[in-house]
């Protein structure tokens, strides 16, 4: 028993030391909106995030600063709201306003409270679907002392694209969420099948409550494992925001206790994990360039003929946090290339080349169809970066003299010229030289 | 008792209703040649909400005192389209229904519809089944090109599983007096072959042509202007307007001011006298400066703006 | 010696009378040519020296391109930018003539180091090539009657309106070298016919040639010279003149016009060509079945070989007829099928019928474009007939069948103008021979001269014959004289006023920038359109895909050198109702329409605000149809219409059109302008509505300009920093 715990220690400790060097890919600094009173419970959190070399500034909710846009440019990073409870976030940050950090590239961690407040209509606006306030999630299994609110999950491996490593159960307290059909969401953290959503007066757990608040609650059941605990967007920009049931996930008292048989909890590793992929540390990929150009030749062409052989490459890197800085990828397995005029007419694999790290190349024929082309590269995979990659070129017809000059088919009209021709001058040659013949012949028939 | 009665009969009336399905439907059409005579409930019926066949209403009144001339005009050719279709086989028939209300019949429908005008023919698709578009409201067919049949038919296979094999009846009569017309014409041709082979006919055609064609003809056809305006005006505001009678107008305008020419030129210097000569190129030139006087005015009248009048 | 109405010098020898004669004609051509050439120049001296209206925008970007990177680029041409994202091969789709022209002139003058902006030769091409159509129609009116005819027709369509409208300075557009190149082949080809002549026709055959190479409208030589020889046959009149004029004409004019690539096999391939083709068949038939004759007399056999050349004939024509069922040989397309049933474009092609200048035309047009010509010319037909030789008859039919194609379409009065101009003169200068000519006929001779007189037919124009014969016909007195020729004086004086009145006023307006006309008469200058594509050209990038109706296509090419959708360069009816139903969904339906062609910006004209009745609004209704004709499911045009089917923009407005990106983009905050009043349409006098919401992001421009603003709302359509605003969207 002892030596699993140490082990998983071990393990923690080793994790939290590969953390310490890791770096987001799109800056340091962090905003964290948090009371000041309860700024201790979420230590461990916190800590972590600094070892990890990020540069942490708390702002209490009742504060006005420091702001987080500032002359239509953000002043973070990252936010982090962590104060579910306050009725008031302060005056720059309303719904409207983290919708404008995200299209502006800072990414934003959303802890949800239980009770009715805006960052509901934040959520609804992200295609999550909120229980009726104060219905948090409710589970009574296992069998357990603590509260049925506080419920230990599971994690297994490769639940969720978003966490990479194995993690230990995690206590969960808070809210779930339905999920609508965004294909842009990625569900970090499930709850558990035997949880449900209800109003916390209901302990009993009867059957008849449980109909009671599907009744109240109005818009069906909200129980299962197709709820969500800790939800991630992605936005087409890139940035990234995780919605949090409930605050609690990241606290010292969590992340310390232990879920069965003196296993200390995941929460603090998942806590970092959820920051990790937040804040653009893990999963993040970019289109260092592309370029095109057309087969025997290493020069792009501005434009290219009909049926010209066409080689197309892309050169791709992953953000390695460790190390803090982008390195060539060559693990996509799946990379598409299109080349589209309203419609794919091409669409083929884009396979990575061997010895060249990070160069994924093809080549292909193209179409026999002028107009204004385009190299697209979209490559979205839950959890990823999605990589968007559109480069214009014309196809034009062949020039004048780009066709062939004598086509097999054609000798009939070459005949047909050349015989004309011929029998033009023969004819020509004779009607001259018989001229004075003819004028006789003519004369003498008339004269007949 | 009486009452009692009077709720039967409201019950069995309920019924009915309840059970006019798409075998009662399909009788119904047979029956009247291919189209349903509808009244408020068979509307109903055929417009219910759950229905797997699409259906073709034309709202109609064709009651002798309602004086709806179109309703009359259109109606032979909405029954010609539906008779068209009652020869398709049966499976298909059975999707598509064509059905006639008439204001009379049922006023409250039109009511319902806010219709205020007649005829108007809907279309409505299926809502249910293999055939069902996701649209359950009907479509209006609007008389873009006229009350012919052929259109409709046209528009509607568009709603119907099968194309309508609606084909126009062949006008024997048209195509005979076709017939004869050119054979009439060509023993009139042999006939009047001398006054063909005049070249003056041609000049007097070719002239009339170009007149007629000069003075707006083919804006009167092709915009159907009408011969005067509502008013009794003849003469068409406007810079690019004109009525029918304007035509005429112009092109006699036309036509008398190039006599005019024709006249001074080649006939005046064949009159030998010098007297009546020199009366004729007076007259003339007084034509021609009057009716040209005339001409510019009428173009006043078009052109508001015109800054240039002659005589008049 | 006859009596004389005045005197006339009689001590003149006839080679100075000769000499005389021609300085004057010279020198009154040229100086025709300078009026010509100057009554065009009104739209330089009211505006600047700017391209009008749509195509020539076109055509100066293409010389643009010929004149800096050479002939054998541009035909190789292919430009991305237009029909986005189709591109257009504009080497292959263009009628290369004026281009060329202008480029030759551009390296002519370069040659000559005369550095002439390239811009100042398309303006003034088309004034340049005025004086040679005046030269073209006086050579051409000396065939039909003689030079003081022809200086006269040289003279009306030097400033008849009719021509200036498509050829005022700055009006860079096909027709502009067209019609010198229309009268020129015609007169070679009476040249030719008249001589007999292999050389004339060649010449005809090379300007032809050219003609194809400028301007679609050559199809009307094309068949014009066809009907004219088919005639003659019917008429008997065949002979060998006509043999060579035709075939010299025909196999080295479809010859060479075969080398334009635009045109490419056309000439033997479509029903506008086979006329020609079946003319120069039946030519061979009848000069066979004339070689034939001579050789054989059999009565008998000679009725064999008529009977042989009809059936032929019919034979021939009945395979036309197969082959065009079957397909072998194209139709005939919709904008040449549309002059005979004139139903037909409204119907299927709503894209040529919501062209303004293929309406028809209303009297009014006629006489504001030819005034007094327009009574004078079946005058001068009648008295074509009157002659009837070879030469008279093309007039008779040119005259025909032009004014039926002027009344169908409105631009079809530019092929009316030279023949109506022709027969005119040919009325004038016959009236004033009789009444200048100053030999008096004798009275006496009155009883004896009538019954020797047998009919108007055989009455030889009166110059000539009363000259050399006893004078029996002529006029009387001097007075009679003095009224008629003062009467023309009269009348050809008050056309130079209506023409210079036409042209500065009506003809000379470049459409790109508006003129109007205050209170106090004076004149304001709208430059709103360039101000916009400045905009543009300033504002946006340079890939950035710009979506308008495509009217303007061809002015944002030029003058904002964005892509474009569509242009007026119409080929693809699709891809135009594609951009109707952009024009006409509501912004859900819009917005994938637009991400798929990657629009970035949507230009729309709106003139609500200074009453600019040719805006988006108006032409609202032929976007619907156009896609209606594509997705007759999606789009119908009676869902914009109010119930009691009325055009309405304000309150009262359907909700499909309340909803439409083009309503939604033509009022957003229109009202704001009117700061708390209520704000007004002031084209279509309507309330317009407040409180437009546009769902699509935006980075608007409202180019505006103190009392007289206009707002074309540039949207900016796919700004990539969005997430989630973009989904719901």
């Amino acid at each position: 028993m002892f030596s699993i715990r140490r082990w998983c220690l071990l393990a923690l400790s080793v994790a939290s030391l590969l953390c310490a060097d890791a770096k987001s890919s799109t800056g340091d600094s962090v905003l964290v909106v948090v009371d000041p009173k309860n700024q201790d419970q979420y230590s461990t959190f916190f800590e972590g995030l600094k070892d990890g070399g990020y540069d942490l500034t708390f702002r209490s909710p009742k504060a006005e600063g420091p702001v987080v846009i500032e002359d239509d440019a953000p002043n973070f990073a990252h936010v982090i709201l962590l104060a579910p409870e306050a009725r008031n976030l302060g005056k720059d940050i309303t719904p409207q306003s983290i919708v404008q950090l995200l299209s502006r590239k800072t990414n934003v961690i959303v802890a949800l409270p239980t009770k009715q407040s805006p960052l509901h209509s934040l959520a609804a606006e992200f295609s999550l679907i909120l229980p009726p306030p104060n219905t948090p999630l409710i589970s009574y299994f296992p069998k357990r002392d603590t509260p049925s609110t506080l419920i230990p999950i599971k994690i297994e491996d490769h639940s969720s694209p978003a966490l990479t490593k194995h993690i230990e159960p995690v206590w969960f307290s808070g809210i779930p969420a339905s999920l609508g059909s965004n294909p842009l969401l990625v569900p970090i953290l499930r709850a558990p099948s035997e949880s449900f959503a209800s109003e916390t007066t209901v302990t009993s757990g009867s059957a008849d409550a449980v109909a009671d608040s599907v009744e109240r609650g109005g818009e069906g059941l909200w129980a299962g494992s197709s709820l969500s605990l800790v939800t991630g967007f992605q936005a087409t920009n890139g940035a990234r925001i995780t919605f949090v049931g409930g605050a609690e996930i990241f606290s010292d008292e969590l992340a310390q206790k232990e879920t069965e048989r003196h296993r200390q909890s995941g929460n603090a590793a998942f806590s970092r994990e959820v920051a990790a992929w937040t804040f653009q540390e893990n999963l993040v990929l970019r289109i260092d360039k592309v370029e095109h150009h057309p087969v025997n030749a290493t020069e792009p062409n501005e434009q290219y003929t009909n049926n010209d052989q066409v080689v197309f490459s892309t050169y791709i890197s992953k953000w390695n946090p460790t190390k803090g800085k982008w390195e060539p990828y060559s693990g996509l397995k799946d990379l598409q290339l299109e080349f589209t005029m309203l419609d794919p007419f091409i669409r083929t694999s884009l396979p990575p080349v061997r010895g060249a790290p990070g160069k994924y190349s093809t080549s292909f024929r193209a179409p026999d169809r002028h107009g204004v082309f385009k190299f697209v590269v979209d490559y979205k995979r839950k959890g990823w970066t999605s990589l968007e990659s559109s480069t214009t070129v014309p196809v034009v017809p062949p020039r004048h003299d780009g066709y062939p000059r004598f086509l097999s088919a054609a000798w009939p009209y070459y005949t047909g010229a050349i015989s004309t021709s011929v029998a033009f001058f023969l004819f020509s040659t004779i009607w001259l030289a018989g001229e004075v013949n003819e004028r006789k012949r003519s004369k003498g028939s008339k004269a007949e | 008792m009486k009452s009692l009665f009077y709720f039967l009969a409201l019950c069995l009336g309920l019924a009915y209703a309840q059970k006019i399905g798409q075998k009662e439907l399909i009788e119904r059409a047979a029956a009247g040649n291919g189209v349903i005579a509808l009244d408020a409930e068979t509307f109903d019926a055929l417009t219910s909400q759950k229905r797997t066949w699409s259906a073709t209403i034309q709202f109609t009144a064709l009651a002798a005192n309602r004086g709806c001339m179109p309703c009359k005009q259109f109606d032979p050719a909405f029954n010609s389209v539906a008779k068209a279709w009652s020869t398709v086989s049966a499976d298909k028939r059975e999707l598509h229904f064509f059905a006639t209300l008439d204001f009379d019949k049922a006023p409250t429908v039109f009511q319902k519809l806010g219709l205020a005008s007649a005829p108007v023919v809907f279309a409505y698709p299926a809502t249910e089944g293999p055939r069902k578009t996701g649209r359950t409201a009907p479509t209006k067919y609007d008389f873009q090109d006229g009350f012919d049949a052929a259109p409709l038919a046209q528009h509607l296979s568009k709603l119907t599983p099968i194309p309508i094999p609606y084909r126009d009846p062949i006008d024997w009569a048209k195509h005979i007096m076709t017939a004869g017309a050119i054979i009439g014409s060509g023993i009139l041709l042999r006939a009047v072959a001398p006054i063909l082979l005049t070249r003056w006919t041609w000049a007097f055609a070719g002239v009339i042509l170009s007149l007629v064609m000069t003075s707006g003809y083919m804006f009167t056809r092709i915009r159907h202007s009408p011969y005067t305006g509502k008013d009794g005006s003849w003469i068409a505001g406007g810079f690019t307007n004109q009525y029918g009678q304007e035509v005429h107008v112009i092109a006699f305008v036309y036509g008398l001011l190039g006599l005019a020419f024709i006249m001074l030129t080649v006939v005046v210097p064949m009159q030998t006298s010098a007297a009546k000569q020199r009366m004729q190129i007076y007259l003339w030139t007084a034509v021609i400066m009057i009716i040209y006087s005339v001409l510019v005015s009428l173009f006043r009248v078009k052109n508001r703006a015109y800054p240039y009048r002659l005589f008049i | 010696m006859p009596s004389l109405a005045y005197p006339v010098p009689t001590d003149l020898s006839p080679a100075t009378v000769k000499n005389t004669a021609s300085l004057f004609r010279i020198v009154t051509l040229a100086l025709i040519s300078g009026a010509a050439i100057a009554s065009r120049l009104f739209s330089i001296i009211n505006f600047e020296s700017v391209i009008h209206e749509f195509d020539p925008w076109f055509n100066y970007r293409a010389t643009r391109v010929l004149a800096s990177k050479g002939f054998y680029e541009f035909w190789n041409w292919f430009d991305p930018t237009a029909w986005y994202p189709l591109g257009r091969v504009v080497g292959g789709t263009v009628y290369p003539g004026l281009m060329a022209t202008s480029g030759v002139i551009y390296y002519l003058l370069q040659a000559l180091n005369l550095p002439v902006d390239i811009r100042n030769i398309c303006v003034l091409l088309a004034p340049g090539f005025s004086a040679f159509t005046a030269w073209a129609t006086y050579m051409f009116t000396k065939e039909m009657k003689d030079e003081s005819a022809g200086l006269l027709a040289a003279a009306f369509i030097g400033i008849a309106p009719g021509y200036i409208s498509r050829s005022v300075a700055g009006s860079y557009d096909n027709e502009a070298i067209a019609i010198f190149l229309l009268m020129f082949t015609f007169y070679l080809w009476i040249k030719a016919l008249k001589l007999g002549s292999a050389l004339y026709g060649t010449i005809a055959a090379v300007f032809y040639f050219y003609m194809v190479a400028a301007w679609g409208g050559y199809v009307f030589i094309t068949n014009m010279i066809p009907v004219h020889a088919l005639v003659l046959i019917f008429m008997g009149r065949f002979s060998h003149r006509l043999y060579v004029a035709y075939c010299s004409w025909y196999a080295i004019g479809t010859l060479s016009s075969m080398q334009v690539p635009f045109v490419g096999f056309q000439p033997v391939s479509t029903s506008e060509h086979m006329g020609a083709l079946g003319v120069f068949g039946l030519l061979q038939l009848v000069a066979f079945a004339n070689l034939v004759r001579s050789h054989v007399s059999s009565q008998n056999f000679q009725k064999l070989l008529r009977i042989a050349v009809v059936a032929i004939g019919a034979l021939g024509a009945s395979a036309f007829v197969f082959l065009t069922y079957t397909g072998k040989i194209a139709p005939w397309t919709g904008r040449f099928y549309s002059l005979w049933d004139t139903g037909y474009a409204k119907k299927y092609i709503p894209i040529i019928a919501s062209v303004s200048e293929h309406q028809p035309t209303a009297w009014p047009s006629f006489f504001m474009d030819l005034q007094m010509l327009m009574f004078l010319f079946p005058a001068g037909v009648i008295l074509c007939f009157r002659e009837l030789r070879d030469e008279h008859l093309f007039v008779i039919i040119y005259a025909v069948l032009s004014s039926y194609f002027a009344g169908v379409m409105v631009r079809l009065m530019l092929t009316l103008t030279p023949v109506v101009c022709v027969s005119a003169a040919i009325a004038l200068s016959s009236l004033l021979d009789v009444y200048l000519n100053p030999v008096e006929p004798d009275e006496e001779q009155d009883a004896v001269a009538q019954p020797a007189k047998s009919g108007p037919a055989d009455a030889a124009p009166s110059t000539a014959s009363s000259k050399s014969t006893s004078s029996t016909r002529g006029i009387f007195g001097i007075d009679t004289r003095l009224v008629v020729v003062f009467n023309t004086l009269w009348m050809l004086s008050f056309f130079v006023f209506h023409c210079t009145y036409v042209t500065s006023t009506a003809y000379s307006s470049p459409s790109v920038v508006l003129a109007s006309q205050g209170q106090d008469g004076s004149q304001h200058i709208i430059d709103d359109f360039r101000e916009a594509y400045y905009w543009l050209r300033q504002n946006t990038e340079e890939d950035a895909v710009v979506m308008s109706w495509w009217d303007y296509g061809y002015q944002i090419a030029g003058m904002a050198d964005r892509p474009t959708l569509v242009d007026n360069n119409t080929w693809n009816n699709t891809h135009i109702a594609t951009v109707g139903k952009a024009m006409s969904s509501s912004e859900e339906n819009a917005y994938p329409i637009l991400r798929k062609h990657d629009v970035e910006y949507v230009l729309v004209i709106f003139g609500g605000l200074i009453g600019y009745s040719g805006d988006d609004i108006n032409k609202f209704l032929w976007m619907v149809r156009i896609a209606q004709g594509v997705w007759p499911d999606e789009i119908q045009e009676s869902n914009y219409f109010t119930p009691r089917g009325e055009y309405r923009v304000d309150e009262n407005a359907s909700k499909t059109m309340k909803e439409s990106l083009m309503y939604k983009m033509s009022y957003y905050r229109f009202a704001d302008l009117f700061g708390g009043n209520q704000a007004v349409d002031r084209v279509r006098n309507q309330h317009a509505p407040k409180n437009i919401e546009l769902g699509l992001p935006r980075r608007g421009v409202h180019v505006r300009k103190l009392d007289r603003p206009y707002l074309p709302s540039q949207e900016r359509g796919h700004a990539r920093a969005g997430s989630e605003e973009r989904e719901r969207l």
